[in-house]
């Protein structure tokens, strides 16, 4: 009896595990199942756009208009990154390691970016450069941002900077602080324990930041069609000029400046990937 | 020389409370404690990383209280070693050196001598990360010694080591210290560390430092029960001690002990295990205090045995294993448990 009772409730046992094993590739099936679902969505819609910008990409590129949104947009990209860099590195380090009154308060205010949609960052820029005392003093001293390339690039700091920053901040944090503190008795003085130690050692960190954010600027456009607007050979970045020839029907151009805008992303990501982006919480970010 | 006056520290977690520290010249002064007790907020405050809520820190007849670490001239080594991850093992030696822009020559000169010194010679190209926890450990000492310091702090530099590596490394210490001389705090929970190393030990418990001496005189004579717990004294108790005809004793329960001690009053009293003889049959001798004992509990422990006995209070001895095995001791046997007055350690019991 006892025996019977004991197989039982083997049987049982082995009929849960058998309902468990069906449950858990269902389960295993379903996420795989989703999974190539959203990745031939994506591919179709980029590789279609690539197939056919492909075809009359040499033609499209050789045009003087899209060589024009070209050199714009990698000037434009390259500056605005740049400046944004020499910001950031102060900020996020400063935000990481000192105890700075308002730090939350600060740290809120410089992500907003992030959230906001750029087309109200544009208007928020153009505003205060258009019609406030600040932004007429500049523009008397000939930084006028207005309708102008300089407001191309300001448009693009304002937008990547918040994320330049989120990235240098994590990578700050992954320094131990007592490393510096070594340096320093050493001899350093927080200058040189900066440079010489924390730096080099963010060094990953600051590649990631710089390829995610001019990836992030070169493709900016609704703040840049705020603040720069979207004049022919004049503001015209390739994300305009994608604009401009699309809203025209010139579709062969307009899907030119995308494939030139697909493969600068895919280059970057690939970069982003090799210095180790995958560790650093900028992956989770961008 | 290293001087803290009335020192101060409240941090988030921990508090330093009132230390006062006399370290002298070229000594090798270990500080004790259980973790937790604000140990490597010492060296953080001797080495400037913090500044004390209260009080001086004075190395060689200056004060340093509100100076820089960079003005300090301090070598620190970290538990975790904190080698440049940038610089190879080279680069991490050599880094103060060519930071005050000395010229090459004698930079090639000193890394020479020291890393002969630590016996790392043949790390110098060596990435920092590729190396065992030892070798990161001599890089870090070398690094800092190589600036020749005044001080050399050094925040638990052997409990990271496996138990080999440590003890070789604990005798290299020794040897550096006995070349180099320079003055050196060690910060440890181990008191073998210290009964090695130290010139001299501070027991620290809960952000004070509770007592200071040889660590002969600390294992020999603690002044409070933590302390005889910390360095391993195990039968410890409270009694009231009473100068009587036959001299001090203490009474515990039903049980009379002759201490030798100027207290009085309520006090704590501890023996130490291997202070304590067994034997079967009486026998008179100059120790003033014997024991009707039976025994609980045999405890091999390695070459030795612990045997767990009730006197009336419950009282540990550790005797040799061929003791055991002459005198065939077997759990329940009565027997007698006899020490010295002078074995028994009294101190004030706290309030």
């Amino acid at each position: 009896m006892n025996l019977n009772h004991n197989s039982d409730a083997y049987n049982k046992i082995a009929i849960k595990k058998y309902s468990n094993a069906i449950s858990n590739k269902v389960f295993q099936g379903f996420i795989v199942l989703v999974t190539l679902v959203l990745f031939l969505f994506f591919l179709t819609a980029l590789g279609n756009i690539v197939w056919k910008g492909l075809g009359g990409i040499l033609e499209s590129i050789s045009g003087e208009e899209i060589q024009f949104a070209i050199r714009l947009s990698i000037l434009t990209s390259i500056t605005s990154t740049f400046i944004c860099l020499a910001f950031a590195i102060p900020v996020a380090y400063g935000l990481e390691r000192f105890k700075i009154p308002g730090r939350k308060i600060i740290n809120v205010v410089l992500n907003i970016p992030i959230s906001l949609p750029p087309l109200v960052s544009g208007v928020a820029l153009l505003l205060l450069f258009a019609t406030t005392p600040f932004g007429a003093i500049l523009a008397e001293r000939g930084l006028n941002f207005v309708f102008s390339v300089n407001g191309i690039i300001l448009a693009q700091f304002f937008i990547i900077t918040p994320y330049m920053i989120r990235i240098l901040q994590t990578a700050f944090a992954e320094i131990d602080p007592r490393l510096e503190f070594v340096a320093r008795t050493l001899g350093c003085t927080q200058w040189q324990a900066f440079y010489k130690i924390t730096l080099p050692n963010a060094k990953n960190g600051i590649i990631a930041g710089l390829v995610i954010s001019w990836s992030r600027a070169i493709g900016e456009f609704g703040c840049t069609l705020m603040v720069a607007g979207a004049t022919r050979m004049v503001t015209e970045t390739l994300p305009v000029a994608l604009y401009l020839n699309m809203s025209i029907g010139n579709l062969e151009t307009a899907m030119g400046a995308a494939t030139c805008l697909i493969v600068i992303s895919i280059i970057s990501l690939f970069i982003f990937e090799l210095v180790g982006g995958r560790n650093t919480q900028a992956s989770r970010i961008s | 020389m290293i001087t803290l006056n009335n020192v101060y520290k409240r941090l988030s977690d921990f508090n330093l409370k009132n230390i006062n520290l006399n370290i002298n010249d070229n000594e090798y002064f270990v500080i004790l404690g259980p973790t937790g007790a604000g140990k490597t907020v010492i060296l953080e405050i001797i080495s400037g990383m913090y500044k004390p809520d209260k009080g001086e820190v004075w190395l060689n007849d200056c004060n340093v209280t509100s100076k820089s670490p960079e003005e300090r001239n301090i070598g620190f080594v970290y538990q975790d070693y904190m080698l440049f991850p940038n610089l190879d093992v080279q680069g991490n030696i050599v880094f103060a050196l060519k930071l005050k822009k000395v010229p090459a020559k004698i930079i090639n000169q000193k890394l020479k001598q020291i890393t002969e010194l630590l016996n790392i010679d043949n790390l110098l190209k060596r990435h920092p990360l590729t190396l065992s926890g030892g070798e990161q450990q001599r890089v870090a000492l070398a690094r800092a010694l190589v600036t020749e310091p005044e001080v050399l702090l050094l925040d638990e530099p052997l409990s990271a080591l496996d138990p080999r590596s440590k003890e070789l490394f604990q005798q290299e210490l020794k040897s550096i210290h006995q070349q180099v001389k320079t003055t050196t705090i060690h910060i440890t929970h181990d008191f073998n560390e210290a009964f090695v190393l130290a010139d001299r030990v501070g027991i620290m418990k809960d952000g004070e430092i509770v007592e200071i001496g040889t660590p002969q005189e600390v294992f020999q004579k603690p002044n409070s029960k933590f302390v005889a717990e910390f360095v391993g004294m195990e039968n410890i108790y409270s009694g009231e001690l009473i100068n009587g005809e036959n001299g001090p004793h203490v009474n515990i329960g039903q049980v009379s002990i002759s201490v030798v001690s100027e207290l009085e009053g309520k006090v704590q009293f501890a023996i130490r295990p291997e202070d304590i003889i067994i034997t079967r049959e009486k026998f008179s001798s100059s120790a003033r205090n014997m024991l009707d004992v039976q025994i609980i509990k045999i405890l091999p422990q390695g070459a030795f045995v612990k045997l767990i006995l009730d006197a009336g209070i419950p009282l540990v001895v550790l005797v040799t294993k061929q003791a055991v095995e002459e005198m065939q001791l077997e759990t329940g046997q009565k027997a007698f448990a006899v020490f010295k007055a002078s074995a028994v350690h009294v101190f004030k019991k706290p309030q």
